[in-house]
């Protein structure tokens, strides 16, 4: 509860204009953040830029959030973010398709992996589809709830809960086997 | 990752699936959760996290002036246009005292401020002097003083004034 009444403050202080509070909600969810982005790309680049995107984003519209789950609404941007990124990715793609260049799209592809720091999970997560993927990783990086992840992707909770454990338990057999 | 919030996983699958595999559906999401766990993505560098609050501190301070002057112009269209108000305002409403009127007189005010009226107009002068003459040798046939015909010359100054007076009231 006095966790909950610290962070109310805290966004208390980013809507007025409270760098320090912004700096607070940095170190509060800047981890969590980045796995998200790093387990989709796969590129610690890319999540650099993508993690700075969503903290700017976070404090131009911090006015807009009305108090509901502050998880659910941060995680909301960084999704929203990580589809932006996808699009313009596709659009690059496409451009450099015209001129006749062979580039490999698919995010998770090793090709396009901090070959260095690639673990097995990443290399399996690129197994699993899209969609699967980012559920995934919502669920294990915001602590969002079945239902808070049903009203966030707009469908039933048992269309997330089933998803979500077929997911699993693939990337369970994939891991295990 | 160890904060996930506290939901009966069971009672939720339970709504879906049988009892039996309810129970292995939580322990499917269990378990993979805990290799999740085993794998940890790396963390943002130090200098990422100090770049992020940097800009952040910037665009917060941006903003703050963006206000500030949002506010500084937003009062002075408000100041000047209380100002247009008030200045149309006058101009409507202060027309000057009503119900009077004022003319102008054609007389001179120096003529009605003097206290001598003789001075002011050179007729006047005139007049004054041939009725102060004719007074005065009007006191001085009263008197006999002259010796002469007073009845006559009464009536003879009569008549002289009353020419005066006609030639005066022409001119």
């Amino acid at each position: 509860m006095t966790e909950i009444k610290d962070l109310a403050q805290i966004i208390a202080g980013c809507k007025n204009g409270d760098a320090e509070c912004f700096s607070q909600v940095v170190d509060m969810y800047a981890s969590r953040c980045y796995g998200y982005f790093y387990r989709l790309t796969g590129n610690k680049d890319v999540s650099d830029d993508l993690l700075g995107e969503l903290f700017v984003k976070l404090a131009e519209k911090i006015s807009s959030y009305k108090g509901r789950s502050f998880e659910g609404w941060l995680f909301k941007i960084a999704s929203n973010i990580f589809h932006d990124y996808l699009r313009r990715k596709q659009r690059w793609t496409r451009l450099l398709q015209v001129r006749k260049r062979h580039v490999r799209t698919e995010t998770t592809e090793l090709g396009q992996l901090d070959s260095e720091r690639i673990d097995r999970l990443q290399v399996e997560l690129g197994n699993l589809d899209k969609d699967t993927r980012e559920l995934i990783m919502l669920r294990f990086y915001s602590q969002l709830s079945f239902k808070e992840l049903a009203k966030m992707r707009s469908e039933p909770i048992g269309t997330t809960l089933s998803k979500l454990h077929r997911g699993l338990r693939k990337l369970r057999e994939l891991m295990e086997g | 990752m160890n904060g996930h919030n506290e939901q009966n996983l069971k009672e939720l699958f339970g709504k879906f699936l049988s009892n039996e595999q309810a129970d292995k559906a939580v322990g499917d999401v269990q378990r993979a959760e805990q290799i999740l766990r085993e794998y940890p993505a790396p963390e943002p560098d130090a200098e990422l996290i100090f770049d992020i609050k940097s800009r952040i501190t910037t665009k917060v301070l941006h903003r703050r002036a963006d206000v500030f002057t949002e506010i500084v112009y937003r009062a002075t269209i408000v100041a000047a246009a209380l100002m247009i108000l008030t200045a149309i305002g006058l101009k409507l409403f202060d027309r000057g005292p009503t119900g009077t009127a004022e003319y102008a007189s054609i007389i001179p005010n120096v003529l009605w401020e003097s206290n001598d009226i003789t001075a002011d107009d050179m007729d006047l002068l005139i007049l004054t002097a041939e009725i102060e003459q004719i007074e005065e040798q009007a006191r001085t046939l009263l008197l006999g003083e002259n010796g002469g015909n007073g009845e006559r010359d009464m009536m003879e100054l009569e008549i002289e004034l009353v020419a005066i007076e006609v030639g005066f009231w022409k001119e």
